[in-house]
């Protein structure tokens, strides 16, 4: 086996000392570190940007259509008041009470012993009442006067019942005259009465709905 | 193990304090206000983009309405353009009149009742009394619907027929009757 005799023995320690150096080891991975966190920023630095060009995109693009918007707004708002006028103008016209149609049911229900002096009528108040109150004053001339008013009464309550939702009449007044009429050769008795008709014309406005009874369900449960 | 020789550890904590200098840098002044503002770009765009999405929409919304009020408000406009101008007092009446008149009711006075506003925006309602002396029971009444049906924007209030004593077959009429017309 030969001899081998190494001259450098004390160049390759310093050598190795030199390569185990901390110091150089230490500031070789800060620097290690330091390239990652470079090509870290760069990237985040890459992403911040591009969102930054998008958010100040969406900033110009807000600013022009923000006053487009606003007069958009202030628009629909003009459009809708006009909508909401023309169906309140609908429902006021088409909400009416029409009177012909009365004033054709009473033509068609007095009788030729009836003779009319007074026919009144009066539409409801305002947008929340329902009825029409209808005042009709006359003279009845029958054997039995009376009976023939109430004739009169209970028709004209039956047709008007028939095209409105809820008639109701009664007599103010209804009153035997001394006063007689000569009718087809006959001399007849007569009576003066009043009558008046309350009509219901319109659907009275809905109330609003209690709350339900929870407790009073909880209880019936149990 | 070799126990570090005190040099090793001095060149040891030179790296430490090194390392922390650099992290401290890079977080401090490099990263940290860049992510700030990548932060408060993201909480921007967070914001503005409901917003732009909601500002379309409503543009949108508001063109479709334009296409649409013209049909919902052509009703408004039409009976609007019916009123004619000028102040009521000087054309209801005549025109009350005149339409009496055509349904064969020659005599007939208009008079003012009263005025008030209306809730109808641009419209104010005016009641009128119509006085007929002398007018037949059906004439009337054919009168009346012919009114009801040509005349949207006017309401019949009151309806009074009187007989008259000294001619049974006819009456007295009144009707309170109110009218909007433009304000």
């Amino acid at each position: 086996m030969p001899l081998h005799v190494n001259l450098y023995h004390e160049v390759q320690r310093q050598e190795q000392a030199r390569q185990r150096d901390p110091l150089r080891l230490g500031m070789l991975a800060v620097l290690i570190i330091a390239i990652g966190f470079v090509a870290n920023y760069f990237v985040v630095l890459g992403r911040a940007h591009s969102i930054s060009v998008r958010y100040s995109g969406l900033g110009d693009e807000w600013s022009t259509i923000e006053a487009k918007a606003k007069d958009a707004k202030a628009r629909q708002d003009e459009l809708d008041n006009e909508v909401k006028a023309s169906d309140a103008m609908v429902k006021t016209v088409e909400g009416r009470l029409y009177w012909a149609p009365i004033l054709d049911q009473i033509l068609k229900t007095v009788p030729r012993t009836v003779q009319l002096t007074h026919v009144g009528a009066d539409a409801p108040g305002d947008d929340t009442a329902t009825t029409s109150v209808l005042t009709i004053s006359g003279i009845s001339s029958a054997g039995e006067p009376r009976k023939e008013a109430e004739a009169l009464r209970i028709a004209l309550d039956t047709r008007l019942g028939a095209q409105f939702k809820h008639v109701t009449s009664v007599f103010k007044t209804l009153d035997d005259s001394d006063q007689f009429v000569v009718l087809d050769g006959l001399r007849l008795p007569t009576a003066n009465f009043t009558m008046e008709f309350q009509i219901q014309v319109r659907d009275p406005i809905a109330a609003a709905t209690p709350p339900p009874a929870h407790r009073a369900r909880t209880a019936e449960a149990e | 193990m070799k126990k570090l020789e005190q040099e090793q550890l001095k060149k040891i904590g030179i790296c430490v304090a090194a390392l922390a200098v650099l992290l401290y840098v890079y977080f401090a002044f490099l990263l940290g206000p860049l992510q700030d503002s990548e932060h408060k770009a993201v909480v921007g765009i967070a914001s503005l983009e409901p917003q732009i999405s909601g500002a379309k929409q409503q543009i949108t919304k508001t063109a479709q309405l334009e296409k649409q009020a013209p049909q919902a408000t052509a009703y408004l406009n039409s009976l609007r353009d019916t009123i004619p101008d000028g102040e009521p007092i000087a054309w209801f009446p005549p025109k009350m009149a005149s339409f009496f008149r055509s349904k064969g009711i020659e005599k007939c006075t208009t008079h003012l009742v009263s005025e008030s506003s209306d809730s109808m925006p641009g419209f104010r309602k005016i009641v009128w009394a119509v006085d007929v002396p002398k007018v037949e029971f059906v004439p009337l009444g054919l009168a009346i619907s012919s009114l009801e049906n040509n005349e949207p924007l006017l309401t019949i209030l009151n309806v009074s027929i009187d007989a008259i004593r000294e001619d049974a077959q006819y009456q007295h009429a009144t009707l309170i009757l109110s009218t909007l017309v433009k304000s």
